[in-house]
């Protein structure tokens, strides 16, 4: 049977996911054991086409499949003001035409021989992604050459892609959970380049023009801001020459990454925004505050304290708040670190009367990490888990090709992977309690609520100033 | 033990390049636990999955979401490891676990580092062992499950449909009602209908192991003796009797809630995930919505602008099962035009079938996701573990490409000529609803 995405919930998990970053992945897992093996990770094969797009291969047995990953650096952080959602937008079409092939050509090609073509946008990069049987790599990657360098953005597929944009955030208002995260992304970001959604809004999205996209195309793509990772059973010459041979003559784009600020404080501090969506009976709640960059020294110390708050189901907050007292059916918290800032955020939801007790319960915890930091044992126990399950994410040609970028985009250095366990194990409680005074809401954090605003607004009096706004806010 | 052999797998010719990757080693313990084995030394990591073979479908109204609740108290403490330790010393020892219930059965994992492995089967075969089920824990993991039912039903637009559609497509059979059961029937299960629950279905004889990953065959199944060895077996479950009548047309049904845009679920009785039909099924899945050239995708989003997305899931299940089709609409759109043009290509395809091209590129995109499946120990193990339950034998996993290669044109034709059909079909139009403020 092939695996099969479910629009419906055919299944249910005892417990949900537990909230996963939503752009950088996520923090390992590990064992501490000393006689856990090292991990294999493959070797990288550099080389730079005459275009000068550097691609790194890495060649990986035994399913006879190939992953490809072109990461570019034209994320949603770089889209102008009023024109918020351009690079998404932008990305989506790139495989509805290009100048020797059609939409339909285009999905013929990678579709008709079992390749999965995925392009996706965050705040710190685009990135066309292609799955392949290995017998296809070289044709495919000339495939991903042309969405790239030569899409046309016909004029009908501009207008078709708008007006489909616009329902789609209208649905979204009927997503909870989807709009509480946007309302959080405002409060948490307000206006950084990091604070708007990826997608942009009905606002935004309603002046898209022809003429937005191909701007976007030739100001935000080109060779020298971009990275092609190429990871499965293909042998790293070959990878050259295929590189070489797709990406010739590519030109355009900046010469360096736009540089995104850091986020000092988070604008919506010590607040609290009501959604107010009256149908619910249930409240989606969240609360944040500043975190830190991927790379920075605080990461694996946030990270072991992380898990032994809000990460693994044995964490304090799942204890106190799902087990003890049957509150919800998913909380976590975790550390989104992106190229240039981050922020420290918890999830969760519950039923509208006890909206306020879920609050309460987790801010008690979170202050109590952030006074006395974690046990040792505790400390252990987290160190442990991580690194048992760390090897997890060494498993795939998707999860490596993932780690390859991430490493290169963000200078964490090439051992990253493999000194992951060794540097997670080396954490003291010290350092533990030095960023929990750091990160565990020093600060009060900003809150966002989303659910029957009459019933919820009384119970959150004490925690900050109230704005209430209806759900189209965040369309 | 015995290595998988060749001789028992079903009739079809097993892939050659999976059959390198399923080296499995096999074993039925003395009170009917079966094992399977399957080694992998890529990373220090090992995935572990039982199997129960108790679902949904085996629950009868007044105690629907058991299996599903169920599932939830085997985290809560058995004779040896109590109350929260089954998390604390897994996670302590570099691993992770969960679990899920569907309509056929319930599946539980752990994926941790290799050397956990004695660990986790003490704390597997302690719950099915000796779980102790107590009246508080119950009466705190009832309010988790409430809060779940209310976040994927109560509050889901997708979750109230799809219970809506449950209810329309069956009539007599379990599949009536949702996985996760009526919210009254969760608030009344007792602690008595817990333990009658974990006595027949969790018993060893109703079970099967699968441990993918950094092993020893030979050391792990001496484990897997030692610690499973002495559970007892329990009483034969009952069988479940599919009593569904004939549907004599078509069904429908319409929800109205607070919502921007109409939407509409489609459901057609189809086969058992055992009948042939079900491969023509999955081919004609794959032609209509899979990917952005499929047909429907074409047809309904790009060319006519009538829906937002297009989604069809046929679910294999032990008993006939639901082809389900959902329609992800505009704020604007009259969702029975778009009905319309669902119905005009499934027509379409019943009268004309498909083409050769389509065809193969169905069978290339199968074997594709196949693959990517079984690219983790946790992928292998679960697939194992699926088909055995759902099939019969975990050979399914290596002769599927080749069972798909038997499907022609006209089987996909016959196929859709046979289910697809306004006889077989049950609607839910999900109507836009003023908020009540």
């Amino acid at each position: 049977m092939a695996s099969r995405k479910s629009l419906t919930p055919k299944s249910t998990p005892r417990r949900a996911a537990k909230k996963a970053p939503s752009r950088a992945k996520k923090p390992a897992a590990t064992k501490a054991a000393p006689t856990s093996r090292p991990l294999v990770f493959p070797e990288l094969h550099e080389s730079t086409t005459s275009s000068g797009l550097k691609v790194v291969a890495a060649e990986r047995g035994p399913l006879p499949m190939v992953s490809m990953r072109l990461v570019i650096r034209a994320g949603s952080s770089t889209d102008p003001a009023g024109k918020h959602g351009i690079a998404d937008f932008a990305a989506r079409l790139l495989r509805r035409g290009t100048r020797r092939m059609t939409a339909e050509a285009i999905d013929e090609a990678v579709e008709f021989v079992g390749a999965s073509l995925g392009v996706g946008v965050g705040e710190d990069t685009l990135s066309v992604a292609i799955t392949t049987p290995a017998e296809h790599f070289s044709q495919m990657l000339e495939v991903m050459g042309q969405l790239v360098m030569e899409p046309t953005f016909p004029e009908s597929e501009v207008a078709d892609a708008r007006e489909r944009a616009l329902a789609q955030f209208a649905n979204d208002l009927d997503e909870p959970s989807v709009i509480a995260d946007r309302a959080m992304v405002r409060a948490l970001w307000g206006d950084h380049p990091y604070g708007h959604d990826v997608s942009g809004s009905t606002k935004t999205v309603s002046t898209f023009t022809r003429d937005d996209a191909v701007r976007f195309h030739q100001e935000r793509l080109g060779p020298k801001v971009a990275m092609l990772v190429v990871v499965g059973s293909v042998d790293p010459k070959k990878v050259a020459q295929a590189a070489e041979k797709s990406f010739a003559g590519w030109t355009g784009g900046p010469d360096a990454p736009m540089v995104i600020p850091a986020l000092n404080r988070v604008v919506g501090a010590g607040r609290v925004v009501v959604v107010d969506k009256p149908d619910q009976t249930q409240s989606q709640v969240r609360l944040g505050g500043p975190g830190y960059r991927m790379g920075h020294e605080d990461y694996f110390p946030s990270t072991a304290m992380n898990v032994a708050l809000g990460g693994g189901f044995t964490s304090r907050l799942m204890n106190e708040v799902r087990v003890n007292r049957g509150l919800t059916y998913s909380i976590g918290c975790w550390f989104d670190a992106m190229n240039a800032a981050g922020i420290f955020a918890l999830s969760t939801f519950t039923k509208t009367e006890s909206t306020r007790e879920i609050i309460d319960v987790s801010l008690g915890e979170i202050t109590k990490v952030r006074d006395s930091g974690i046990k040792p044992g505790e400390l252990r126990d987290a160190q442990t888990y991580m690194s048992g399950l760390y090897p997890l994410r060494t498993e795939t040609n998707e999860s490596i090709a993932h780690s390859i970028a991430d490493i290169r985009l963000n200078g964490l250095g090439d051992d990253w992977v493999v000194k992951f366990r060794d540097r997670l194990r080396a954490v003291t409680p010290k350092q533990v309690a030095a960023v929990a005074r750091k990160y565990c809401f020093a600060e009060a954090p900003a809150v966002v609520v989303l659910g029957k605003a009459d019933a919820v607004k009384k119970q959150l009096r004490g925690l900050g100033p109230i704005t209430v706004v209806p759900a189209s806010e965040y369309e | 033990m015995r290595k998988a052999s060749p001789k028992s797998a079903p009739a079809r010719a097993a892939d050659p390049s999976l059959e390198s990757l399923f080296d499995v080693h096999e074993a039925t313990l003395p009170n009917g636990l079966q094992v399977r084995l399957l080694p992998n030394h890529l990373a220090p990591v090992v995935s572990l999955y039982t199997f129960f073979n108790v679902g949904s479908r085996n629950e009868r109204p007044g105690i629907t979401g058991i299996s599903h609740l169920f599932e939830h108290m085997m985290f809560n403490g058995a004779k040896k490891y109590g109350p929260k330790m089954f998390d604390k010393t897994l996670e302590a020892n570099g691993g992770s676990s969960n679990a899920y219930t569907s309509h056929d059965m319930t599946v539980y994992y752990d994926d941790f580092a290799s050397d956990a492995l004695e660990t986790v089967l003490d704390l597997e075969s302690d719950r099915m062992r000796s779980l102790r089920i107590s009246q508080d824990m119950l009466t705190s993991e009832r309010e988790v499950v409430k809060e779940e039912r209310r976040v994927r039903m109560d509050n889901d637009i997708g979750g109230m449909m799809d219970e809506e559609l449950g209810t329309l497509v069956y009539k007599a059979h379990a599949y009536r009602w949702p996985v996760i059961g009526w919210m009254a029937d969760i608030e009344a299960i007792s602690r008595e209908d817990c333990q009658t629950y974990f006595r027949t279905y969790y018993a060893p004889n109703n079970a099967m192991l699968y441990i993918a990953g950094d092993i020893d065959p030979k050391k792990t199944l001496a484990l897997v003796r030692r610690y499973y060895g002495d559970i007892p077996r329990g009483p034969a479950p009952l069988p479940v009797i599919n009593a569904e009548p004939e549907q004599r047309g078509e069904r429908r049904s319409t929800v109205r809630h607070p919502a921007q845009s109409p939407a509409v679920m489609i459901g057609y009785r189809g086969p058992s995930a055992k009948d042939e039909d079900t491969l023509a099924l999955d081919v004609a899945q794959y032609v209509l919505t899979k990917g952005e050239g499929s047909r429907l995708t074409r047809s309904l989003v790009y060319e006519q602008k009538l829906a937002v997305g297009v989604g069809l899931d046929w679910s294999w299940r032990i008993d006939p099962g639901t082809i389900l089709f959902f329609l992800e609409l505009k704020p604007d759109s009259d969702p029975q035009k778009a009905e319309a043009a669902l119905y005009a290509e499934l027509e379409k395809l019943a009268r004309d079938g498909i083409t050769e091209r389509e065809l193969q590129k169905a069978l290339n995109n199968l074997r594709s996701d196949h693959l990517r499946e079984l690219g983790t120990n946790n992928g292998r193990a679960h697939a194992m573990g699926n088909y055995e339950a759902l099939l019969g034998d975990w050979r399914h996993v290596l002769t599927l490409p080749s069972a798909y290669a038997a499907i022609t044109s006209e089987k996909v034709k016959a196929a859709a000529a046979k289910y697809l059909i306004p006889e077989r079909r049950s609607v839910v139009t999900l109507l836009p609803a003023p908020s009540e403020a």
